[in-house]
């Protein structure tokens, strides 16, 4: 027997498993098609839901018109922005924030990132150039140089912990053994330190990093908080597992390591997606379907010589037609025509010229989000990722009724 | 091995009071000409100063195609380039073994290349002095299978693939061990003169923004295609003609050897392997101003185009850079077409003590350092032989990171990923050299040349030197967006497919992870 699902959501990142949340939750049948870990692995885990400004909310409407924000309500992306902080608590990684305020965390580069909701191990991030900080780090640790920091916190200090060989995921697997916390401990309680406040790279634990943080906390009585890190960045995961470990208790179908080969039409419906498996390949039936891809890093658009594909559905795509013009003259600011690249897609989050009625778009696919130049990516994809699941059940209950009248006439 | 005689004297107090440093000749441009010249009068025993404005190799030297020449390029259109070229490529692939891959070259006939060339090209070869095998199409395909199937043959020849900033470098550690120095990032702003005649500059420090006054016997102008603009600070005048020639690298090597196309001198028809890349180009193109080097979409196509020809699966490689460099040609009343202009080279005597040596190739470096140091011998009344053809390079084996099977062998804690390199080596780097532009690193060590074009190693090797606690936030600030924008002008015109991607990526990186531009 084939699959039958609800809705089919091609693309595991933060739009799809949004989606796939806000559905489960409606009680909808879902499967998520994931080709691998998504650009969310990647991230700091911070939402930048819109990095100008003040007032991410109310800077949306300084965008052009042409950007997906502006086809959702102040309310609707608030709604969608609140069940994530919820998805988040319930999970045990809770988020602090407000949509409504922008805030800064420190980065490796000793730069304040603007960003709006950010795990509770970075809530204390917040610097200004004479607060006194000791940076911990570690031996070897390839991506992050306290030195940065330094040269712009001047009255700050660091200190190297010898973990021996390390990166960034085996300190957070091992931060959570006990032995290891303790040893850390007692080396970092022989430190003498005096400053104000302790911050170190992303690494403490995955599951337990609350808990960690405090114990660390109440030991050296000062407030700790997290760098986020490069890749591979453990806040970036910790935020991507406990998505999918909300959408597994809502009971979705994840297909993980796999990705679409061909897709079945039939009239101005999407009926079914093939995906490659060990063995042999799986056929997934839906009622209705959503595209969450990602734009070129995540591999939902393709680039050649000639212009640029969506990769699954093959979609119209709207690019900037002359591709020497895809990217301005200087690496920064980021003034770069080809972030509009992407699907074009109507108030329903249906793509626009081409005649389908069951499938929906989310995340940074679509076109005009621009999300490097204006820091919106989690958050565009949180909010459209919910906008696309309920137009999905629109749609479904539209049907469901139009077939149970076909059936009585 | 002979050393120095004459030592640097030390600063010494000019006219009004500022300091002014003497030495016997000051060679203007640190490209492998200058650094030629710098070796060669340092193995006769002269003083030197050698000023770069930018980094060793930054014009012409660096941006070419890697290619010592055995000659036979030039052979038909240029029998007397091409000897210089035969001979120079035995004398270096025997002085200079570590800085050279002896891979042979191949000239590949492609059906509708005419024949009559090849007839000419072989009886040129054999009247030149450079080798050649004609090879059956299959033999050529066993050598290298990624050659395009449909070759009529090919003529196997020795050229081989060297690597310029080493060059450069290694050049310089024979000048420096006998009390030579070479000031790079320093700009010449003034070629000093008293009663007509040249007897010294002032260079300024493009990093401190102070000026230094040096003075000496001789001022030589090895400054490449920036030729006529640092002998007009002088009053004088050199014919040149400007040739842009641009450039495109592959991740990967797609030949180990060296592939010409059998064919009169055109646009796109060398493929040169270097290291772990492949080099194709170039196009020609007259420009009037030596730092005019943007690379058109057209010439990105056509150099893909006809690189595709050579070798078919060049259509579909990972293109990760381009670049362009203007060749110095020496300027002729009635050419037309800049190819045709003699590869050879010239020296101008102003007769006021400025020396300009223009054209030429790298091939034929250390055979122009070798004329031009002859020359300066006789101005400042010196006698000594030229030994630079005698003596292997110095400083071959110290040098940095090479070859690969030496990196492969020591793993751990490595910086950049592409390159394998590792964080003693950076950090040796820096207390050699002082830090000021990231590239310095990257010449010196090859961080930061692979398909991420330094994304990822950059931000490590600031991190190491931050951490070394020898740099301002002011200048940390200013090396890293100099050296994004830089890397950026290199990439953009291979933008599409995998390296657009990656692009996209380590925008994202310094934008959204790092907050680069934020406070």
């Amino acid at each position: 027997m084939e699959p039958v699902y609800d809705v089919v959501i091609i693309g595991g990142g933060m739009a799809g498993l949004m989606a796939a949340i806000r559905l489960g939750r409606a009680g909808k049948h879902v499967a998520i098609v994931s080709r691998g870990d998504p650009i969310v692995c990647l991230s700091t885990g911070c939402i930048d839901v819109l990095a100008c400004g003040g007032n991410p909310l109310e800077a949306v409407g300084e965008l052009p018109k042409t950007h997906p924000y502006r086809l959702l309500s102040t309310e609707f992306m608030m709604e969608a922005l609140n069940d994530f902080l919820s998805v988040m608590a319930e999970e045990g990684l809770p988020y602090v924030g407000s949509p409504f305020e922008n805030r800064k965390v420190l980065t490796p580069l000793g730069a304040g990132k603007t960003t709006c909701l950010i795990p509770q191990t970075m809530a204390h991030s917040t610097v200004s150039s004479d607060t006194r900080l000791h940076v911990v780090t570690f031996a070897g640790l390839k991506d992050f140089y306290p030195g940065y920091i330094l040269s712009r916190l001047p009255t700050s200090e660091y200190s190297v912990f010898d973990a021996g060989p390390c990166s960034t995921l085996s300190l957070a697997t091992r931060f959570e053994t006990r032995d290891f916390l303790e040893s850390f401990l007692s080396w970092l309680k022989g430190a003498d330190i005096t400053a104000d406040k302790i911050a170190l790279p992303a690494v403490l634990g995955w599951r337990k990093a609350l808990e960690i943080k405090a114990v660390i906390e109440g030991e050296l009585k000062r407030p700790l908080f997290e760098i986020p890190t490069l890749p591979p960045s453990v806040a970036g995961m910790r935020l991507h597992r406990a998505l999918v470990r909300k959408a597994l208790k809502l009971g979705v179908q994840l297909y993980k390591g796999r990705s679409v080969s061909t897709v079945e039409k039939a009239g101005r419906l999407v009926e079914a997606v093939t995906i490659e498996a060990p063995g042999r390949p799986i056929r997934v039936n839906g009622q209705a379907f959503i595209l969450s891809t990602g734009s070129f890093v995540g591999g939902g658009l393709a680039s050649s010589r000639a212009g640029v594909e969506e990769v699954v559905f093959h979609l119209p795509v709207y690019y900037p037609p002359d591709r020497t013009s895809w990217f301005g003259e200087r690496f920064f600011p980021p003034e770069h025509p080809i972030e509009d690249a992407g699907i074009i897609v109507d108030k329903e989050f249906r793509p626009q010229g081409v005649e389908i009625d069951n499938l929906f778009v989310a995340g940074s696919i679509l076109a005009y989000a621009r999300v490097l130049r204006y820091g919106c990516g989690h958050g565009l994809a949180i909010v459209s990722g919910e906008a696309a699941a309920s137009s999905c059940l629109k749609y479904l209950q539209a049907s469901a009724e139009g077939y149970a009248c076909s059936r009585t006439v | 091995m002979p050393v120095g005689r004459k030592r640097w004297k030390g600063p010494l107090t000019g006219s009004k009071g500022e300091m002014v440093t003497r030495t016997d000749v000051i060679i203007i441009g640190g490209g492998a000409t200058g650094c030629g010249i710098a070796r060669d009068l340092a193995l006769r025993g002269i003083g030197h100063y050698l000023i770069e404005e930018g980094d060793f190799a930054r014009g012409a030297t660096g941006a070419c195609h890697g290619l010592l020449h055995s000659g036979a390029r030039y052979v038909v259109s240029d029998p007397e380039a091409a000897k210089e070229c035969i001979e120079e490529n035995r004398i270096l692939r025997r002085i200079g073994k570590k800085c050279i891959e002896q891979t042979g070259g191949l000239f590949v006939r492609l059906p509708g290349d005419s024949k009559k060339f090849r007839d000419r090209f072989l009886e040129n070869c054999e009247r030149v002095g450079i080798p050649t095998q004609i090879l059956s199409p299959s033999r050529a395909l066993e050598l290298v299978p990624q050659l395009n199937p449909e070759l009529e043959e090919a003529i196997a020849v020795p050229d081989c693939s060297i690597d310029p900033f080493r060059l450069c470098l290694l050049n310089i550690v024979s000048s420096r061990r006998r009390g030579g120095v070479a000031l790079i990032h320093h700009k010449v702003v003034e070629i000093v003169k008293e009663k007509g005649r040249c007897v010294g500059v002032k260079a300024l420090d493009l990093f401190t923004k102070q000026v230094k006054e040096i003075r000496a016997k001789v001022v030589v102008n090895a400054t490449g295609a920036w030729g006529g603009k640092t002998a007009r600070l002088a009053g004088c005048d050199v014919p040149l003609t400007l040739s842009k020639g641009s450039l495109i690298i592959t991740d990967h090597r797609l030949t180990n050897m060296v592939v010409n196309r059998l064919r009169p001198a055109s646009n796109g028809d060398i493929i040169v392997p270097n290291e772990a890349v492949c080099v194709a180009g170039t196009t020609s193109v007259d420009v009037p101003d030596p730092d005019e080097t943007r690379l058109e979409s057209w010439e990105m196509e056509l150099l893909i185009q006809e690189a595709s020809r050579l070798i078919p699966s060049f259509a579909s490689a990972r293109i990760i850079r381009g670049y362009t460099g203007v060749r110095p040609l020496i300027k002729e009343e009635c050419a037309t077409d800049s190819r045709k202009i003699s590869r050879s080279f010239k020296i101008i005597d102003h007769e006021n003590g400025l020396i300009s040596i223009i054209g030429g190739k790298l091939t034929t470096y250390r055979y122009m350092a070798e004329k031009m140091t002859d020359l300066v011998m006789d101005k400042i009344g010196a006698k000594a032989p030229c030994l630079t053809a005698e003596y292997p390079l110095e400083g071959q084996d110290e040098l940095s990171g090479y070859p690969l099977s030496k990196r492969l062998a020591d793993l751990s804690d490595i910086v950049c990923e592409c390159e394998l390199v590792k964080r003693e080596e950076v950090e040796q780097t820096v207390n050699r050299i002082g830090v000021r532009y990231i590239s310095d690193i990257q010449h010196r060590t090859r961080l930061g040349m692979g398909p991420c074009q330094g994304g990822f190693c950059t931000y490590r090797a600031l991190g190491i030197i931050h951490n070394m606690g020898r740099i301002s936030i002011e200048e940390s600030r200013y090396i890293l967006e100099d050296f994004l924008q830089r890397r950026f002008r290199g990439i953009r015109p291979a933008l599409w497919g995998a390296q657009l991607r990656e692009e996209q990526m380590v925008e994202g990186m310094y934008l959204r992870i790092l907050g680069m531009g934020e406070g």
